[in-house]
């Protein structure tokens, strides 16, 4: 059976993770995009986005847009497999109930 | 790590949620502003054409590639995927090679044919686009394509108003599907 994930499973990283994971593979997302669709502060989604990154769930690029700075986030492999494993965890707790 | 069914259900609902913002954002992001763009210069050049001659139609067609260029540009600032600058590049190369081709053999012969062969290599960017990335792209490619030749070939003595509405028309009516209704 599919185990939950407890990293994922905080409902804000849940929410990134649904999110990234909807995207294609390499996909990269703007940091601010993802803060206004999510409803999410700078400092909460800053958080959830490092411990996202430590846990190879996620990866970050820094860049500059027209001189701007520019934080890009796109799901990992990894990190889209630990997210289908959870998921599919939860349906499997529905089906038992 | 357990939980209650009832956080299971509110956890799936929550994903579920995400998703359809992410959906619904990323909706923004789809081709419709091009697909309207390139239908409204199609029904004015093709207008323009019947009407008062086809001289405008580069112009049009110039302000159409930069108001693309800036599009593209603004989009890729929120959703970007490796690879695409240069997938853009290939399509930007087609497109100024395939403008050229016909004046290397001595141009077009009539404006009518000139149109439908720049818009066949439109089509052409749009078929390819669509093997790569999004099939809408791929079907409007090849029933735009064949539109345009059914025009050229069977109706030339309406062919600019057969542009208008089959050719314009059918761009800015797939715009409005991709916008609100594909999924």
């Amino acid at each position: 059976m599919d185990e939950l994930d407890a990293i994922i499973h905080q409902p804000a990283r849940l929410q990134i993770m649904a999110a990234l994971c909807q995207l294609r593979p390499s996909t990269q997302v703007d940091f601010t995009f993802l803060k206004t669709h999510l409803n999410l502060t700078d400092g909460n989604l800053g958080a959830h986005l490092l411990t996202l990154e430590e846990k190879g769930y996620i990866a970050v690029e820094k860049t500059f847009v027209a001189r701007r700075p520019k934080t890009f986030v796109s799901a990992t492999a990894a990190g889209r497999r630990a997210f289908d494993t959870h998921a599919a965890a939860l349906r499997a707790i529905l089906k038992s109930k | 790590m357990n939980i209650s069914p009832e956080e299971a259900a509110r956890a799936l609902g929550e994903i579920e949620a995400s998703r359809t913002a992410m959906r619904t954002a990323i909706r923004n992001y789809r081709g419709h502003y091009h697909l309207w763009l390139w239908g409204g210069i199609w029904v004015a050049v093709a207008m323009l054409a019947e009407f008062h001659g086809p001289r405008i139609r580069f112009r049009l067609e110039l302000a159409g590639f930069a108001t693309t260029v800036l599009i593209i540009l603004r989009q890729k600032a929120q959703i970007r995927s490796p690879g695409r600058d240069r997938f853009l590049g290939m399509l930007a190369a087609i497109i100024v090679y395939a403008n050229v081709w016909p004046y290397v053999l001595g141009g077009p012969p009539n404006s009518k044919c000139g149109f439908a062969y720049g818009a066949l290599v439109a089509m052409f960017c749009f078929v390819v686009s669509g093997i790569w990335f999004c099939s809408y792209l791929l079907w409007v490619g090849l029933v735009v394509s064949a539109l345009i030749l059914v025009g050229l070939f069977c109706f030339p003595a309406i062919f600019w108003w057969w542009i208008a509405i089959f050719g314009g028309g059918t761009l800015i009516g797939t715009g409005f599907y991709v916008r609100f209704f594909w999924r």
